[in-house]
This record gives C-alpha cells, structure tokens and sequence, in this order.
C-alpha cells in the first residue's frame, strides 16, 4: 500500500524536566507515557499514541522521525528497496517504541532516520471517542493543537534524499527552491494532501530546522504568540508572520534545548500524489524574501543557519 | 512498485443541474457572491474552480428544468487503479458504464456508477489542467484581486448526501471503495448508523470527501469549500449577507461532528452551500478509528452553538 501519515518525531533534549514544561505548557500537548529517559506526548486532536518523544541527551537535534504505512508488508518492502539503493536499516520490535508496533528504519542520504511500521496504539482524541466531550477546557493555558503538521530538516544535498523518498517511497514533491544553477536547495515532500510532511534545505546533515504544529485558527496564532513573549520564550526575529511558501501564519520558537519549534495555520492542499501536478517552484530571492516571510519580504541568512 | 498511494486519491469535482435557463443567475451567484473562477462553458454548462486549484474545474453546473445532483467526481491514482476498482464494484453487483475521454469536458476515461442507495460517481485518472492561478513560479499565495470580498473559497472540501439505507451506502464506500469514517452518527438504542463522514484524502480541514445523511437515495445536502481558518468565515458571511445570500439560521457555528467551525448558506436556487475550516487531521490507514455519536447527541454535534434552535430542515436534502 503506502505510507500514510507523519506520525511523530523524536528529539533529542538536554534538560528533559525543562523539556517536559515546554511541550506541555508552552505548546499544548498532553502527556501519554513517561520512562526514565523519555516523556511521550500527543496533540488532543489526534488519536495515535504520541507525536512527540523527548530523550534526555547531552544535545538538541533530531533522533529520529517515525512514518506509518498502510499495510504491514509494507514494512519489509520499505526494508528490501532500502537496502537495494545502498541505504542502512534495522528492525524494530513492537514496543521498543512505546506505543508502536514493529518496524524498520532506515537512514537516508540526508542522515535522518527515518522508522517505518503499520500499527500505532490509538489513545483517542482528547476529548474523546464517543459523543466526545465538546471543548478541551483543562489545557495549561494554550488552545488544544490539532496535529504534527510537518518538519524542516538540513543536509548537504537536498536533492539526493527528496529523489529517493519520490521514485522510491511514493512521496509527493509539492514545491523546491532552486539555486541560479538549478541545483535544487529546498524541497518540501509529503505522503498525504498537506502541502509538507517533511522539507528538505541546505545545511549539515542530519540537522534540524523546526517541528511544526497544525492550530486551528489565525486568532489562536496570535494569541499563542501573546504568550510566547509574555513568558518570554525566545521567538524568531519577526515574531508571528505569515510564509509566503504555503501562505501559512506563522511563528517560530524554540524549547529549552534549543530545537525550533512553530506553530501555523493555514488549510494549503495539495493533490496528493506524485507528479500529478507541476512543481511549484521558488528562486533565492523569492525564497529569501516574500517566499520566506511574506509581509517583511526579507529572511535573515541566521533563519536557516539556525539548527540543531 | 508496489508501494504506492493507489486508489482514490482526490474528490475531483461535484456536478449538478439548476433551473436556470441560460445560467446567467448561476453565474452571477458563484462568480460574484461566493468567489469561484469560471475555467470553461457553453451554452448549458459551467464550469468552475476555486483559486488555489489547479485542476480545470471542481464545481459543475448544467442547467436542466429538472435540477438534480448529476455526480460526484473522484481521481484515482492511474489506469490500473480504473480496472481493479471495476472489478471490486461489478463484483459487488452494481452496473458500470465505462466512458470515452471526455464525456465531460476535461476528464479522461472514466467509470461511472450508482453507490447503492447514494449518488452516482465517477472515476478516472486523467483531468485537464490549468495550472495554479497564481502561477507556479514563487507564485503569491494570496485571494486574486478580482474575487477578494467575496469568501473566494480555496478548495472544494466536500460533498454530503442523502442515503435511504446509510449502513449500505457506507459499506459500499468502505468496503469497495476503500474509503475509511472519520465519525458516524448512530442510533440510541440499536446502535443502527444514520450518518457518516468518509475520506481518502490526509487532508488538514474538514476530515471528508463525502458524508452520508439520512434522506432519498442520491440527493445533494449540501457541497462544501474550503476557508483557512474561523475568522475568515466571520467575515464571509458578511459578505454574503451583504449580496443578500440566505444565511442559514445557525449562523457560523462550531460542528461538533467532524470538529469543523462552518457557516451554511443558500444558492439563489436553495442548494445548501458550506465554508469551513478546522476539523481533524485525517489518516487513511485501516487502523483510523472513527468518533462515534448516538442521535440523542445530533444537534449538539451538528450545531453546537444552537443546540436549541437547530432548523430540523437542515437535517433535509437541498437538492
């Protein structure tokens, strides 16, 4: 079948108390497991086991990022074309993830790991399943978010994973940003109808950019960027603004341990499928001006120097 | 390869027919009031697009002194997809028409059929495109000047119809279709589904491609579009007031069922129209499980901001 849905990321945190705080005070996300090591969290408006996991480390970045496929012999499929086009896997028994069944996962060109597995445990929505409760009204002081929209990740050649996630993984290219030369330096993939599941820009390998996170309405972005100042977590450089990529509204901040975190709104659909429909595409002034922030119309080079 | 996103993968379009002689009432209702872009018509026909589509249209309208929903239009992924999906649908004994490339203007060879007790559709993998109007190159996302102040929606979102037999227009699509619930509606007592929201998309806003309401077999309830958030629904409906659209009395409301806020109106010919935004992320995947509600919970679900003075006509088809 196909893989379906970006189900969650796993970060690497270097105070997991203070990291805890942040995804559930400052971002609105539920707790849904604890280990010695990990805090697991989940959005209230999706239904999966988490779409968060912090791991106590001596760094910030990216440990890995974990996809679902609709059908389980997707897995050893994703295994087999993996390991034929020279990519490393290895497997991953049911539970060693809290919450998710087997898998397997693979590292791409970019350096990011990437795991692979059908089942998730279903928790339920916040409010529940059945005549669900109306509004999530025991939130530590933010709006219920929706979902795990999407991530930005750096690597040398952005080129060379988006080509393998297309011809062999079946995920959709919406939109690249192109070098004078046409040497493509950003590129922004998807498995569903959003317009990015997970985007690709120039920078180290293996680094992260942001984790971004679906809220519901614009008057919740500002509202939510009301707060980020007042409790004076660091925000990027224009505060709340709106991309001209994807006409989103926008504002970016970080966690404690310096991974970027944003919050948008914004209802880009794509349609769905590779190659479907032409590539839209973005030049460097485009992409560093109204593409990346569109009302000031100017992106400083530290907004993609910034990663961990 | 056969990992692959394979099926339906998109709700191409819906068509219906409307009294209107020469459509020049329906022209200026879907141009002028609610902001779609005209792509192609003659005479009886309209064709019509939102501004963020790049396809050749998504609304179509005919005019017929029998006004009816025609059919609801879907795109699977190639060829192969047409074939496998025949022969699911015949197996489970309901009649196809196969079609030439462009029985309807800009769509290629295609299936058509009758879900049982539910609407017509039809499938293909081919549809003329037009491009974004934006243009594809660092294009400006942004309402084209010539329908600004009107809701200028951004997308098709989704069409709901009537069913006489829900279970078994829901289990066609399910079972044959391989579309997957994002929430039901069930009675009280017997547990016996009346509703349902269905998707293949893994969409942000609406969590449906097509719903299933209690009523005759096939008939349109209501078509809905696309808007980023609750607040520019605010503002569109003044704009629709304002052009003398019949709001109806709900007025913007929070829809429990499907998590969507949404403002329902009136064509000038009384087919129910929708904008909203919200909803939940969807994820076609077996293992989706659906937000069940039982009928005593409908109204709230429905209109939570009215409960009490939710129109029961609303519960009725529009066309």
């Amino acid at each position: 079948m196909a893989v379906t849905r970006l189900n969650y990321v796993s970060l690497y945190v270097t105070d997991l108390d203070l990291a805890k705080k942040h995804y559930e005070e400052v971002v609105g996300l539920r707790v849904t497991d604890v280990t010695k090591n990990q805090v697991y969290f989940q959005s209230s408006d999706s239904q999966n086991h988490h779409c968060v996991i912090i791991n106590a480390s001596d760094r910030a970045g990216i440990e890995h990022i974990g996809f679902k496929v609709s059908d389980p012999s997707d897995i050893k499929e994703i295994k087999l074309v993996s390991e034929n086009y020279g990519l490393e896997t290895s497997d991953v028994s049911a539970g060693e993830i809290l919450g998710i069944g087997e898998g397997v996962k693979i590292k791409l060109p970019s350096g990011h790991y990437l795991n692979f597995f059908y089942h998730a445990d279903v928790i339920g929505y916040a409010n529940g399943m059945f005549n669900p409760k109306s509004i999530a009204d025991e939130v530590m002081g933010v709006n219920p978010l929706s979902h795990l929209d999407h991530l930005l990740v750096t690597c040398e050649d952005p080129a060379k994973t988006i080509k393998f996630l297309q011809e062999v993984l079946d995920f959709n290219v919406t939109e690249t940003a192109s070098a004078p030369d046409g040497s493509i330096i950003a590129g922004f993939t998807t498995v569903g109808n959003t317009m990015h599941n997970i985007a690709f820009a120039g920078g180290p390998n293996g680094g992260l950019h942001h984790i971004a996170f679906y809220v519901y309405d614009r008057a919740d972005v500002i509202r939510r960027t009301d707060l980020l100042k007042s409790r004076n977590v660091p925000t990027m450089e224009f505060g709340l603004t709106r991309h001209g990529i994807a006409g989103v509204t926008t504002v970016y901040f970080f966690d404690p341990s310096g991974n970027r975190n944003e919050f948008q709104c914004g209802a880009y659909e794509t349609p769905g499928v590779p190659n479907r429909v032409e590539l839209v595409t973005w030049d460097v002034d485009s992409l560093m001006g109204k593409g990346g922030f569109y009302y000031e119309a100017a992106v400083e080079p530290k907004f993609f120097q910034t990663v961990s | 390869m056969s990992l692959k996103h394979s099926g339906i993968n998109r709700l191409a379009y819906v068509r219906y027919s409307l009294d209107d002689p020469k459509l020049e009432k329906t022209r200026i209702f879907y141009k002028e009031k609610l902001g779609l872009m005209e792509t192609s018509s003659t005479q009886s026909s309209l064709q019509l697009r939102c501004w963020h589509e790049p396809y050749a249209f998504t609304t179509m309208i005919e005019s017929s002194s029998s006004p009816r929903l025609t059919e609801i239009g879907f795109q699977v992924r190639d060829s192969k997809d047409l074939v496998d999906l025949k022969l699911k649908i015949e197996s489970a004994g309901v009649l196809i028409r196969s079609e030439e490339d462009g029985v309807v203007n800009g769509v290629g060879e295609s299936i058509v059929f009758t879900v049982p007790h539910g609407p017509q559709l039809r499938l293909f993998y081919a549809m003329k495109q037009l491009g974004y109007p934006t243009g594809h190159v660092s294009p400006d996302w942004v309402t084209p000047k010539s329908i600004r102040g009107t809701p200028a929606p951004m997308f098709l979102n989704h069409v709901a119809v009537t069913s006489d037999n829900p279970q078994a227009t829901v289990d066609f699509l399910t079972n044959i279709l391989d579309f997957f619930i994002s929430e039901k509606i069930i009675t009280d007592d017997s547990g016996k589904l009346t509703s349902a929201l269905l998707f293949r998309m893994s969409k942000n806003v609406g969590g449906q491609e097509i719903s299933i309401f209690p009523g005759p077999a096939g008939k349109l309830h209501h078509v809905a579009y696309t808007k980023d958030d609750a607040s520019d629904i605010l503002l569109d409906g003044q704009y629709l007031r304002n052009d003398g659209v019949n709001i109806e009395i709900m007025g913007p409301t929070r829809q429990l069922y499907g998590n969507t806020f949404s403002l329902h109106f009136r064509d000038d010919f009384g087919v129910r129209l929708e904008l909203c935004s919200g909803g939940r992320m969807t994820d076609p995947h077996p293992e989706f499980k659906p937000v069940t509600w039982t009928e005593s919970q409908a109204t709230r679900a429905l209109s939570f901001y009215d409960d009490e003075n939710m129109e029961t006509n609303f519960l009725s088809h529009s066309l």
